[in-house]
């Protein structure tokens, strides 16, 4: 990562000021341990934590007294069975780990599609996540402010302020099918903190996804695949669509965990417009030859 | 020093409850994500004896909870219209309105107790005849009407507007002071979001005119239109909860002034139970103390005073009613009014009609805000029955609360399983607007949020040109007839804004045998 034009990239966003300790500690965190891990295993909790502490634990990405915003995907009113929502399992121990390692708040909100209610409810992410100590909030209209984000084909959008302003930024998406995108994973869950009429951008979806993603830089990003949605997404509905590969993919660069979740579903990084975008342009690192990919099972 | 336990005192706490119950489960009548609702506000409309009447008589069917409404008609028949005086939230409200006016008003003309009567009879006659007309001015169904569609939105929209402007401006930092009651309000009184109802104005005007004609007369509409309590009023006459009147009365008139009915109480022997509220105002106020309630002999009822020939001009007028609301063509199979987009659930049209009483519950309950009052789409007889808008709302796949609340059962109770079978109607693609279809450009948005689990709408590859002759490869959309079930979430999420370049038509609706456009299978 080029990290003159990153820094340069991010205060034109408005937005990289906000974290220049973070960045320094992510960039830290990139040299110490592995890229991507992977880890698979019966036990939601018990996987996404030791993907996390592959990565050198949660310590290096939550600070004592850090505003944590844990961002999952809770767009559809779906069961988790039916692998619509991130797996609510995977969600709370994210917030757990979060809690320990000291931070002073964690929210967890979405900009669903369906009724809020319903998605909060109906995936068991709000009760799991609020069980562990997370603030399970519904996104408040007044807190998305116009962001310059300069990008290829976003310019300035709506975006969520309590993630700008967050000390952390947690993504945690789950692997799916898409229609248009193909599939669907850690990039293209920002869509979640767009305010606006965001069903616009599917005219420039690739291009999109990776200004949304390059805009928000989480520090830490958990892809969820406990179960796949291999069809019929991102919502989803038949269990036959529904794949148990019990796995949680952590790392911090989005493009890398992008392209690494595509051979999930039998694909290459490359098979994604907006992979490709990221790693052209220098976002991430679409070619998993030159990651340090540590693989496990617990 | 005046007595504070007055039995005035009394009735006043007693209303004051029962209308903040109705208003609990008023705003509790609203989902929380689960699939099932806590208390809806149709409890008060199980309790309604005009509601089951008039369901029994047009649908020959019993309400979903008609037992409850003897309670009503046996409390009545006992202790004469206490759920008047002492129960009804719009009798309260009424009530509160009347007593804004410090000055005694006019007395209206004393004979128009009997226009209740006259309307009761209308209802009640052209429900014979399977006409469901109760619910346009059934009190109870009126009052959640009402504030379903206009007092509440208003309500929540004149706060939000209150704390958003605050918290925009934000005077001396006020709003970090303001935004915690602010939450408190949201998580109380306030809905979920803010709804919007087609018709708020309209309907909310007509129930500011019922309460205003209280700063005419008190309770105008209790003594002179109500028809629940011209029900209440025939079923009191011979309650054994009457009222006597002894030797020592000075005849002083003070009674007549506080009467919260038309009941004549300083007419003695001309006393109207049927007309009797039971506030025992004239009890209170008798300075002499001649009044006295008690339990006795039933006395002989006073003659309700009618006359036959206008008790017979209004069971014709209620049968003539109804074929005058019916020839209309939109009951045709040809001719019906497309965008008539019933709830999941909702029995076949005429079906649906003689039982649908208008009282928006569905539409309070409903968490896109997509089902809207009608006005004349499904002809007069169907006014403020339930429509899916889905330019304003669509209807979630997995949601059934419309089904749950509905007091007669108009709206089926549908099981999830059911619910994901029923077909409110079919989307049709306009491809004079659809974006992959007309001008080359991807846009999925209609397929991605299409709910089925196999996708009512699937794409076909195509490669078309663009303006220099370039290839471009695009998407467009297709609606699988057989899969798709109305929803209308691809016309709410449309991007195309205004006409939508998708849109639903209750054509294909599983309720009905004609509105139908596939081939049937049997």
């Amino acid at each position: 990562m080029d990290r003159r034009k990153f820094l340069r990239s991010a205060a034109l966003a408005g937005i990289g000021l906000s974290f220049p300790g973070g960045l320094k500690q992510a960039a830290e965190a990139a040299q110490a341990g592995p890229d991507l891990a992977v880890v698979q295993g019966p036990s939601a909790a018990a996987i996404t934590r030791a993907a996390i502490e592959a990565l050198g634990g949660m310590k290096k990405f939550v600070s004592r007294g850090d505003i944590v915003v844990v961002k999952p995907n809770i767009a559809w009113d779906r069961v988790p069975e039916q692998a619509g929502d991130t797996n609510p399992e995977v969600v709370a121990e994210v917030v757990r780990l979060c809690i320990e390692a000291g931070a002073k708040k964690v929210k967890v909100f979405d900009r669903p599609v369906n009724d809020p209610r319903r998605c909060y409810v109906q995936s068991g992410i709000a009760e799991a996540a609020r069980d562990k100590g997370a603030d399970v909030i519904f996104m408040d209209d007044r807190k998305f402010k116009d962001m310059e984000i300069k990008g290829i084909a976003l310019k300035t959008w709506p975006l969520y302020t309590e993630v700008i302003e967050a000390d952390t930024v947690i993504n945690v998406p789950i692997a799916k099918h898409h229609g248009l995108a193909k599939l669907t994973m850690s990039m293209k869950n920002w869509m979640g903190v767009m305010g606006g009429s965001r069903r616009m951008i599917h005219q420039k979806l690739d291009e999109s996804i990776v200004d949304l993603a390059r805009a928000i830089r989480p520090k830490l990003t958990v892809l969820d695949a406990v179960r796949i949605l291999t069809d019929n997404g991102p919502q989803g509905g038949d269990l036959d669509d529904v794949k148990r590969l019990d796995t949680v993919i952590a790392g911090t660069d989005q493009v890398a965990i992008d392209s690494y979740g595509a051979t999930l579903f039998g694909m290459k990084g490359s098979d994604l417009g907006y992979v490709r975008i990221g790693a052209e342009t220098g976002f991430g690192v679409m070619d998993l030859a030159k990651l340090n990919i540590r693989k496990m099972k617990v | 020093m005046q007595k504070l336990l007055t039995t005035q005192n009394i009735r006043r706490i007693t209303q004051g409850l029962f209308l903040l119950l109705f208003l609990f489960l008023f705003i509790q009548t609203e989902s929380k994500g689960n699939d099932e609702l806590g208390y809806p506000v149709r409890l008060f409309l199980d309790f309604d004896p005009l509601i089951s009447i008039s369901t029994m008589l047009a649908a020959h069917a019993l309400p979903v909870a008609f037992l409850l409404s003897l309670i009503t008609v046996v409390a009545t028949v006992l202790f004469g219209r206490v759920f008047c005086g002492w129960v009804c939230p719009l009798g309260t409200l009424n009530n509160m309105v009347g007593s804004l006016r410090k000055r005694k008003p006019e007395s209206m003309p004393v004979k128009w107790y009997r226009w209740k009567y006259f309307i009761l009879v209308f209802l009640l006659v052209s429900s014979v005849f399977t006409l469901q007309f109760v619910g346009v001015m059934d009190p109870l169904s009126l009052l959640i009407r009402s504030f379903s569609v206009s007092v509440y939105p208003l309500f929540n929209y004149a706060v939000r507007a209150y704390f958003d402007v605050v918290y925009a401006v934000n005077p001396l930092g006020i709003a970090l002071l303001t935004e915690p009651v602010y939450d408190v309000l949201k998580s109380t009184v306030l809905s979920f979001g803010q709804s919007f109802y087609v018709q708020g104005v309209f309907i909310g005007l007509l129930f500011l005119v019922i309460l205003g004609l209280s700063l005419l007369e008190k309770r105008f509409w209790c003594k002179h239109l109500c028809p629940l309590g011209a029900l209440l009023g025939v079923l009191s006459r011979r309650a054994v909860l009457s009222r006597s009147v002894s030797e020592g009365c000075t005849s002083c008139g003070a009674c007549a002034s506080v009467c919260q009915g038309n009941a004549q109480p300083d007419s003695k022997e001309h006393w109207r139970i049927s007309e009797c509220l039971m506030c025992w105002n004239c009890d209170d106020i008798c300075p002499e103390n001649a009044v006295r309630f008690g339990f006795g002999k039933p006395r002989p009822a006073s003659p309700l005073d009618l006359g036959r020939r206008r008790v017979i001009a209004a069971a014709v007028a209620g049968v003539v009613a109804v074929p005058l609301l019916r020839v209309t063509p939109l009951a045709q199979a040809n001719s019906k009014n497309p965008a008539l987009i019933r709830p999941p659930g909702s029995l076949e049209e005429k079906e649906f009609l003689k039982r649908c009483v208008k009282c928006g519950e569905c539409m309070k309950v409903c968490i896109t805000n997509g089902l809207q009052p009608t006005f004349m789409e499904a002809g007069l007889e169907g006014i403020w029955s339930p429509v899916l808008v889905p330019r304003i709302g669509y209807c979630e796949y997995r949601c059934t609360l419309c089904g749950q609340v509905c007091p007669t059962g108009a709206i089926k109770r549908l099981t999830l399983e059911e619910k994901a079978k029923v077909k409110i109607g079919l989307a049709m693609i306009d491809k004079g607007r659809c974006l992959p279809w007309a001008h080359s450009r991807p846009c999925i948005v209609c397929e991605e949020v299409c709910p089925t689990p196999k996708k009512a709408i699937w794409f076909e590859d195509v490669k078309v040109k663009d303006r220099e002759g370039r290839t471009v490869a695009v998407m467009q959309p297709h609606v699988d007839l057989e899969l798709c079930i109305g929803c209308g979430i691809c016309e709410t999420k449309c991007p195309v804004l205004g006409r939508p370049a998708i849109y639903v038509m209750s054509l294909g609706e599983s309720r009905s045998r004609e509105n139908q456009l596939l081939m049937p299978e049997y």
